[in-house]
């Protein structure tokens, strides 16, 4: 069948969806006439529990999810394309908005592309506030799922809880960058400021706190009878499945594999922090929850080293001719005020030729991919969004379940919409 | 099947009883229980929440607001020289600024030139702060107000007049270090 009959019958089926059941649409099997009545229900697009605005068509018989497309696009916005009419350093606050709970990471991969182009070196205290950062940003994304996906299984508290301790890492963001999101703080060759007095003391507050509010969250959910009879065994994909549609992330470690690529291929010194990788076993929705309130353990144990082992030094790289002068020096230095005019408004050339970075995103591999042309705009940007991949394995973990299972294993999914529309 | 070999930096999770059964029975009253302790011992934590709008968050002295642009102190005289770095810089296009030169008689600004027109429009502005940072005399900055809402797009529109000027309601400011 082409592809545009194909997107047509799509079309047939969904004007055809009334509120009496649709006959046998999708190659329903069965000989007895009730079990081949099958249903056709869009869930979505304006739905609370699909996180964000994406559309399934769900089949079912019965109760019975027997076959399931998710249709997006609703929330595409072109970054992509905005991407390639603004100067190096403006796609920044646009690429961060993307994947909306992972700002810090969709910077660090795009920056991270284009410093392997430029061949510039960060310097390794902005490294390490670097990783301060996108770990920070690691527990919040697993707050936000998990507060959302308790609400999903009908604990409403634990959204309080998990939406209380979200509020201080934004205010961290916003005492160190400016602003609670999308805070540009990552610039190419560094970070754009260094960290304000008393930003360590309330971290340490806060990781000092972390462990204990998990601990707390754990009480309250992992060996609660609702929670083990709707996560338990529901929603089991394995490994090899899962690698053939290209799945990463804890969905990946909760089947046993350990692919991590902050030990894989370690960018942004994360060589030098000692930490574990959470990995599951069986696969179900149950090892995915598991392994993501065990990362944010670990998160909080990297922080803790890279604010013991803050090295001096600059928080950006030196190069005039990517980094902005400091301030101080406008009012006295010319050349400072030249290179300032000529990097505000045509910015910096970047040697033709393409570079891809992937990054471990809460999610799983975010990879920017950056193509230059070698003038000062990229001729290309693409984000392999760990969100989009992941979100093809859906219809295997829930073909032949049920549909209160569909809503717990889209939550335990956790997809960003931005981050699949871009 | 896997290619790489972590080695000793894996822990395997828990995988916690199988639901149902007696233990299940058990766990119906007695995890419950547990989760009803953990929920009532935050009771002594105190309340998180603010009586917004009466009582407004205090922000830090980083934060992004709404923008100001400035004056000298001494003379009066508007800071900005209508050189348009601040609108090369915004990754959203939406500030116009329209530069025309400075009457000796009557002087507007510092420089040779000043902003005849300066717009930013606020209902596409991101708040980056690029033109903070492109300005090279500190003529545009970001303030600390976050209550801007308005019923119509038109009315965000922000004129000079209107950035210049004094907010009318104050947000409160940490100290450095809080
Ligand atoms: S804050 Fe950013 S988006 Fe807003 S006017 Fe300034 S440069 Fe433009
Ligand atoms: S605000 Fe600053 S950058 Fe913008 S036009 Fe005025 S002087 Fe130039």
């Amino acid at each position: 069948m082409d592809p545009v009959s194909k997107v047509s019958d799509y079309r047939k089926l969904e004007e055809s969806v009334t509120l009496s059941t649709v006959e046998g649409p999708l190659g329903a099997s069965g000989s007895d006439g009730a079990s081949t009545e099958l249903f056709t229900l869009n869930m979505g697009p304006h739905h609370p529990a699909t996180h964000g605005v994406l559309r399934l068509l769900v089949t079912l018989e019965g109760e019975v999810v027997r076959d399931l497309k998710p249709i997006i696009g609703y929330l595409h916005t072109g970054i992509e394309k905005t991407a390639e009419t603004k100067s190096y350093w403006k796609v920044i606050p646009v690429i961060e908005r993307m994947d909306y709970l992972a700002y810090f990471f969709n910077s660090m991969a795009y920056c991270g592309a284009v410093e392997t182009l430029l061949e510039v070196e960060v310097p390794k205290r902005a490294q390490y506030l670097r990783v301060i950062h996108m770990e920070l940003n690691r527990i919040m994304s697993h707050l936000v799922w998990l507060g959302t996906a308790a609400l999903d299984l009908g604990a409403m508290s634990m959204f309080w809880y998990c939406f209380r301790e979200r509020e201080t890492i934004l205010d961290l963001f916003e005492q160190s960058t400016g602003q609670r999101m999308h805070t540009r703080y990552f610039q190419i060759g560094g970070v754009i400021e260094d960290i304000p007095v008393g930003f360590a003391a309330k971290l340490k507050y806060l990781t000092d706190e972390m462990p204990r509010r998990i601990t707390q969250y754990e009480a309250l959910l992992t060996k609660n009878e609702i929670v083990l009879q709707r996560l338990r065994n529901v929603g089991v994909v394995d490994e090899k499945t899962l690698l053939g549609l290209g799945v990463t992330g804890p969905l990946l470690r909760a089947t046993g594999n350990p692919w991590d690529l902050r030990k894989a291929a370690p960018y942004c010194s994360y060589d030098d922090f000692d930490f574990k990788i959470p990995v599951g076993t069986v696969g179900d929705n149950y090892d995915r929850y598991r392994v993501r309130t065990a990362e944010m353990r670990e998160s909080v144990k990297i922080i803790e080293q890279a604010m013991e082992g803050l090295p001096e030094g600059p928080h950006i790289t030196e190069d005039r001719k990517i980094a902005l002068p400091p301030r101080h020096e406008l009012a006295t230095s010319m050349e400072a005020l030249i290179h300032h005019f000529k990097l505000v408004t045509e910015g910096f050339r970047v040697p033709a030729g393409e570079a891809y970075h992937p990054i471990e995103s809460p999610r799983g591999e975010l990879g920017c991919f950056v193509r230059s042309d070698g003038s000062s705009k990229p001729a290309r940007v693409h984000m392999r969004d760990p969100s989009f991949v992941n979100l093809q394995s859906l219809s295997t973990m829930v073909e032949g379940s049920y549909i209160a299972d569909l809503i717990a294993t889209l939550a335990m999914l956790d997809p960003i919409i931005g981050g699949v529309d871009r | 099947m896997t290619p790489w070999n972590p080695g000793e930096d894996v822990i395997a999770v828990q995988r916690g009883p199988e639901p149902g059964g007696a233990g299940g029975a058990y766990r119906s009253f007695g995890e419950t229980l547990r989760g009803l302790k953990t929920t009532f011992a935050r009771v002594i934590e105190g309340t998180n929440t603010i009586q917004y709008p009466e009582e407004k968050v205090p922000v830090y002295p980083r934060f992004r607001g709404r923008h100001k642009l400035h004056r000298f102190e001494d003379t009066g005289l508007e800071k900005c020289v209508g050189c348009s770095l601040c609108a090369a810089a915004c990754p959203s296009d939406c500030i116009r600024v329209v530069a025309s030169e400075n009457d000796p008689e009557n002087r507007v600004s510092a420089g040779e030139r000043y902003a005849a027109v300066y717009e930013i429009n606020l209902s596409r502005c991101i708040f980056c702060g690029y033109c903070e940072i492109a300005c090279p005399f500190d003529a545009i900055t970001m303030g600390h107000d976050y209550e801007m809402s308005d019923y119509n797009r038109s009315d965000l529109i922000f004129t000079k007049e209107m950035l210049l000027a004094e907010p009318i309601d104050r947000t409160p400011l940490r100290n450095e270090g809080e």
